[in-house]
């Protein structure tokens, strides 16, 4: 028998054996990190993004079409760190009392990971609350700033909700004081406004922020009217527009959902104001047939940073393309893009999470800290648009939120020209002039 | 007089001024509030002439006034028809839609007013979703039949408003004629009256019936064209021209042909009043509100049948 004990090992065996030790170690942690990082999170079969909205309106149905996109394109090339994506659709039928229960059975009998979603500012605040008992990340749309600043005030109640869109109940104050300015910059005199604007809280929020604007560029603001859901009477209010010696009508108008018919109205006065602001009926691509051409010059916010014949980023054309392909027409409301790129957002978390090794890349609590670090100010995401978020503590309240900025999202200011939805202002994105109506001397 | 302007110059310009702006503001109440009333009254009237003459409180009314746009729309973008062309033909098609409703759906529960009720909202209910899923949420226009604006005194009046107010002013003088000076109108109004002694007298109440849901469906969809012209065709329209023509028919005394024009008058003007007077957030509640005030004074309505 013999006893190996015994024999001497020399001290170049010694070494030779260490060696081949630490190679072996080596080879077994970096295997196992390997494997780590492709090993399906969880062993799920299926990660499951919940999308959540109004799905009779455009805004709704645009948003499940882009995540469906988005969802195909990344199952395409093997999905999430290798298990598929599967989405689950609910509608709020933009009703709170609709939204919080499609909510809670999204996450509790659908098993949805992560939401994205929503469209009104009142129905946001309510689905807010399941959000954050059920602790999932919502990568939402509305305009209210009430919404941030909801997480900044109970940062690790609400930490689960990132807007994907723009704050426009801030953001469109600075858009639209920077059109006052580009119509001044092109030689129309702006100090008199009339505003025509949903009887609603994010255009409280607007104005909040707009009023200081207005006061600092010495406009006087000759009435503010606030009109109801489904208003009508529009004639009325732009020949007094006219009658007080305004320039300009500005709409701030989403929810009364009758920007047609404004839009329609001014155009048979044909009285020498301009009609400037935010109207979300104007979005519609296919608003100038629905108007039949009475939108022509009407000058607005293109909400969301994209416009269609100007896209700021490749991802945008190419999303824009296959969105055209697959379904026949461009992505029909602003939404579509901030679904689109919530989609590949959580992917990206996801992925970065489990290349730092986190225990449960799936986690809600590990998606926040992994979003805070991939999109910020400093270094945003370039997907439809460039994406970065206001991190906590930010100095507005505005923890986040989408950042509003040249570098990041802005909402262009765009013009009906001709049948055609162009970009007008920045000078260095636009592709056509302004173009002011006949009728207006 | 003379006197007194030339002792007090700029107080007397001030007066005529003002004069003058009252003025204006009138005239743009009485035209704006004209179209608005005349819409109204085709679809109240309609509401109300069903009533009269079957007690049923026919809650797709509004479907019918709504639809009568979206035909009409779908005829000109979809086959290219022309505008003229497809208002009558959408017209008709509406017309002939409620009458096979009332057949189908409300015949067999005419009995039950309860049932009626529910299954002429769940109609109108479902035409509403039909609309938001084909159309989409937001209004689209009625290609307009006339264009431009008249200028009366210093009021601004697009020619749209005007031959809505004709339109709606001719259908409401062939409405009443024909209830007045037809036998098949008199017929109508006899069922209205008594149907059981209609029926003893050998007039089929049937198809009274019939041929009056025809009617004010045909006056509904008008209502609903002429009011996509000036405005635009929007599903929600559904039940919102319900609850106004429903309020109306209410205010004008139900089952009163005469009364629902003359509330839907009312109702049009003070909506218009409101919005140039004080403010378009008001219009809607004050005309409610004062038609709440104007049952609580008199409950059978303007003019009210009496229930027998």
């Amino acid at each position: 028998m013999k006893i190996l004990s015994k024999r001497k090992i020399s001290r170049r065996e010694y070494l030779k054996y260490a060696a081949a030790g630490v190679v072996v170690a080596a080879g077994a942690i970096g295997g196992y990190a390997a494997w780590q990082s492709t090993r399906k999170p969880l062993e799920k079969e299926e990660i499951i993004i919940g999308v959540l909205a109004p799905m009779a309106t455009r805004q709704g149905s645009v948003q499940r079409d882009a995540a469906a996109l988005a969802i195909e394109e990344i199952n395409a090339t093997g999905g999430i760190l290798g298990v598929p994506i599967k989405m689950v659709v609910g509608d709020d039928k933009l009703d709170p009392d609709a939204a919080v229960s499609e909510l809670r059975r999204l996450v509790t009998v659908e098993n949805a990971d992560v939401l994205t979603g929503g469209y009104s500012s009142g129905i946001m605040a309510a689905t807010m609350e399941p959000m954050a008992e059920l602790k999932t990340v919502f990568l939402a749309d509305a305009s209210s700033p009430a919404h941030p600043a909801k997480v900044a005030e109970d940062y690790e109640k609400y930490k689960y909700w990132f807007r994907i869109t723009q704050n426009n109940g801030a953001s469109f104050a600075f858009d639209m004081a920077d059109m006052i300015d580009m119509l001044r910059g092109k030689g129309v005199p702006v100090d008199k406004i009339y505003i025509i604007r949903d009887e609603h809280v994010w255009a409280d929020d607007v104005e909040k922020f707009f009023n200081p604007l207005l006061t600092e560029r010495n406009v006087e603001v000759v009435k503010n009217v606030k009109i109801p859901r489904g208003y009508t009477e529009y004639e009325p209010l732009i020949i007094e527009a006219h009658d007080l010696g305004s320039q300009v009508i500005l709409p701030i108008v989403a929810l009364s959902g009758t920007g047609d018919v404004l839009a329609k109205h001014w155009a048979t006065l044909k009285l020498p104001v301009l009609l400037a602001g935010h109207d979300l009926a104007a979005l519609d691509l296919g608003f100038w047939e629905k108007t039949e051409g009475a939108c022509n010059y009407y000058i607005f916010i293109a909400d969301g940073g994209v416009v269609q014949t100007a896209p700021p980023t490749s991802v945008c054309t190419n999303f824009i393309e296959n969105y055209t392909k697959k379904y026949g027409h461009p992505p029909e409301a602003h939404q579509g893009y901030g679904a689109y790129d919530a989609v590949y957002l959580y992917k990206m978390a996801v992925e970065e999470a489990a290349k730092a090794g986190a225990a449960d890349p799936l986690d809600s609590d590990t998606i926040v800290k992994y979003l805070e670090k991939l999109a910020t100010l400093e270094s945003p995401v370039e997907l439809t648009r460039n994406i970065a978020f206001y991190p906590p503590g930010d100095e507005n309240k505005w923890d986040h939120d989408l950042a509003w900025g040249d570098k990041y999202v802005r909402n262009w200011i765009s013009e009906w020209i001709d049948g055609k939805w162009y970009q007008i202002w920045p000078e260095d994105k636009a592709n056509a002039e302004l173009k002011l109506p006949p009728w207006f001397k | 007089m003379v006197q007194v302007a030339l002792k007090f110059p700029i107080f007397f310009n001030f007066l005529i001024q003002w004069k003058l702006k009252m003025i204006e503001l009138l005239m743009r109440i009485l035209v704006y509030g004209a179209t608005l009333s005349g819409i109204y009254a085709l679809i109240a009237s309609g509401f109300t002439l069903i009533f009269g003459v079957s007690r049923i409180m026919n809650f797709s009314h509004g479907a019918f006034f709504i639809l009568g746009a979206y035909f009409g729309i779908a005829l000109i973008h979809g086959i290219g028809l022309n505008p003229y062309l497809s208002i009558i033909i959408s017209i008709l098609i509406v017309g002939l839609l409620a009458a096979a409703m009332y057949k189908s759906i409300i015949s067999p529960v005419r009995e039950h007013e309860v049932m009626v009720i529910i299954v002429t909202l769940a109609f109108a209910l479902i035409v509403e979703q039909v609309i938001l899923l084909t159309f989409g949420e937001h209004g689209i226009s009625f290609p307009s039949v006339i264009e431009g604006v008249v200028i009366v005194g210093t009021v601004l009046i697009p020619s749209m408003r005007l031959f809505v107010l004709a339109v709606a002013i001719i259908a409401l003088i062939m409405l009443w004629t024909f209830i007045g000076k037809t036998r098949l109108g008199k017929e109508i109004t006899a069922a209205s009256q008594d149907a059981e002694a209609a029926m003893l007298m050998g007039l089929d109440v049937d198809r009274l019936l019939i041929v009056t849901v025809f009617i004010s469906a045909i006056l509904a969809a008008l209502g609903g064209v002429l009011y996509a012209q000036v405005y635009a065709a929007n599903p929600f329209m559904v039940l919102k021209s319900l609850i106004f023509a429903f309020a109306i028919v209410i205010l004008g005394g139900l089952g009163s042909v005469k009364g629902s024009i003359i509330a839907a008058f009312i109702v049009g003007y003070i909506l218009t009043a409101v919005i140039v007077l004080y403010g378009a957030r008001w219009s809607e509640f004050v005309a409610l509100f004062l038609i709440i005030a104007i049952l609580v004074l008199r409950p059978s309505g303007l003019l009210g049948v009496k229930e027998q």
